[in-house]
């Protein structure tokens, strides 16, 4: 036992493991969900997968914040016999942490040269600060909130 | 369909009386088969669990390893290069490395020293790997001594040996405390050898790395992915070793194949003649022809592939490996994991098998159309 534990440790030292922030505190995504929205497997881009929980219990993945913004503005064509004021909480990940976090108090960096899953999205951070560095590194257009977000806005993303 | 079957049946029963009829000949013909699938297969087998076992020591590698450059040669990287590094946006964690390499005089050996606190790597103690241990003749809780630039040499005491299993990754490894580590090797304080950078999202790696490289201008980030892409093409097809030998293994596959394919001996066409004057159909010829085939390549195929299967399994390639592995003088007792990658065992069938069934049917099938007179006159 010994002896594995001291290889353990070798291994570490050579080569660094750490332990990634995802999912932290956060139910694991299970490898079969697929998203709501346009039906692709989540689990494949842990750091694009965003949930929504509904009042009864029911949750929803999505490989991406566009597809959570579109699922949000049209509930009962992707879930139907449910509505917008169903949804109880909206999760998104912080880009540079990858730490679950409130879609309503993120801010989103739109039009950035970082295109998700299912292409061109709405890239979510914890802090402002945050997304100032990342619309400066990655050339983002605008930065916006929650309540700024509209259907078109969504619509016109590619 | 029971006629067709039958008269498979019959055909398949005359071939094999007739490679019978032609012992020696077939027997040789056989050997020769297995030889060049053994080697085919052996290097496929080899490679790919290379590869693999390359793939395994860098899953856990850090994502972004920063070396510090001076005149084109690597240096001792300053501590506060990290703290810097810390504090960019999207870095999760930046870890100091001390670690180098000791030429062991007494036996010509390199060992791989790591500095490391670890619980049983306390001051004055090492853990060491099983070709250490052997070179330096040392057990568990025996002391050795390195030389040290000072006049006293670094006594160190044997607190583990690595398995023999962990050979691949640890056979010349070395785990000191930082504090003896500095002694061994008069190490500059406020130095490491390297840093290995952890970002949380992989998406920001190349970001991080330009930002380091700006920030630092001295600085070399390294990406895993550039690290992986360099081990992958050492131990892929274009790899210099292992082209040579398949390049050379297939060459001598289609000598073997033309050789076949470039006529039929008088006494076969004699027999194909003598088969066409007693009432066979061309058909029936060329079906004759295709079980010889088959009777041929698909056992030898067989058999070359298990015995290249126990070549790089059981006795760990020994026709190879001198070749493939480089190590200087602490050659790594390993055995590799069977990893059979069934996509290319089947290039590997329909690059031999079947152009050797073709190659033997066709010169057959010019044979069997001409006059069965002429057959049997030439």
């Amino acid at each position: 036992m010994n002896r594995l534990y001291t290889l353990f440790i070798t291994v570490c030292v050579l080569w660094t493991t750490t332990v990634s922030a995802v999912d932290k505190g956060a139910p694991p995504v299970p490898a079969t969900a697929k998203c709501a929205v346009c039906g692709m497997f989540v689990a494949k881009y842990p750091e694009w997968v965003s949930s929504t929980r509904f009042k009864d219990g029911s949750l929803s993945y999505y490989d991406g914040p566009k597809d959570m913004f579109s699922h949000y503005f049209d509930t009962a064509r992707y879930t139907p016999g449910k509505r917008q004021a169903d949804m109880v909480t909206l999760t998104v990940k912080d880009y540079y942490t990858l730490a679950p976090l409130d879609a309503r108090t993120a801010f989103y960096v739109t039009g950035s040269d970082i295109s998700g899953p299912m292409g061109q999205e709405l890239v979510p951070f914890r802090g402002e600060k945050d997304a100032r560095a990342f619309k400066a590194d990655h050339k983002g257009k605008r930065i916006v909130r929650f309540n700024e977000i509209t259907l078109q806005s969504i619509t016109a993303l590619k | 369909m029971i006629r067709t079957g039958e008269r498979q049946r019959n055909i398949l029963e005359f071939a094999l009386s007739s490679l019978h009829r032609r012992r020696g000949r077939n027997l040789s013909l056989l050997a020769m088969y297995v030889l060049i699938i053994f080697v085919l297969a052996s290097l496929l087998f080899f490679v790919s669990a290379l590869k693999r076992e390359a793939a395994l020591v860098l899953h856990d590698a850090p994502d972004l390893i920063v070396q510090r450059m001076i005149a084109g040669r690597q240096e001792l990287i300053p501590v506060e290069y990290g703290a810097e590094i810390a504090s960019i946006r999207g870095v999760a964690e930046v870890r100091s490395r001390l670690w180098g390499y000791y030429f062991d005089s007494w036996n010509g050996a390199n060992y791989t020293v790591i500095a490391h606190n670890s619980p049983t790597g306390t001051e004055g103690g090492a853990a060491i790997g099983s070709g250490v241990a052997r070179s330096r003749k040392v057990k568990v809780g025996e002391m050795f001594p390195l030389r040290t630039p000072g006049t006293e040499p670094l006594l160190l005491e044997v607190k583990t040996i690595f398995p023999d299993s962990s050979d691949l990754r640890a056979a010349d490894l070395i785990i000191i405390s930082t504090a003896d580590f500095s002694r061994l090797f008069n190490f500059p304080v406020g130095k490491v050898t390297d840093l290995a950078v952890t970002v949380t999202n992989v998406r920001e790696l190349p970001t991080v790395a330009a930002k380091i490289a700006s920030l630092h201008p001295d600085s070399r980030p390294i990406l895993k992915s550039e690290i992986q892409r360099t081990y992958q093409s050492i131990f892929d097809w274009r790899g210099g070793m292992t082209l040579l030998i398949l390049l050379s293994a297939v060459l001598s596959f289609i000598i073997f194949a033309w050789d076949r394919a470039t006529g039929l001996s008088a006494e076969e066409r004699k027999e194909i003649g003598i088969l066409k004057s007693i009432g066979w159909e061309t058909s029936d010829v060329l079906l004759l022809k295709f079980w010889e085939g088959c009777a041929i390549s698909l056992p030898a195929f067989l058999l070359g592939v298990i015995l290249a299967y126990g070549h790089v399994f059981f006795l760990s390639a020994p026709l190879f490996s001198q070749a493939l592995k480089g190590w200087s003088i602490l050659y790594p007792r390993f055995q590799l994991v069977p990893v059979v990658d069934i996509s290319q065992l089947l290039v590997l069938f329909f690059l031999t098998v079947i152009p050797y069934t073709t190659a033997t049917i066709i010169p057959s099938w010019r044979t069997a159309t001409i006059d069965p007179d002429a057959a049997m006159r030439s």
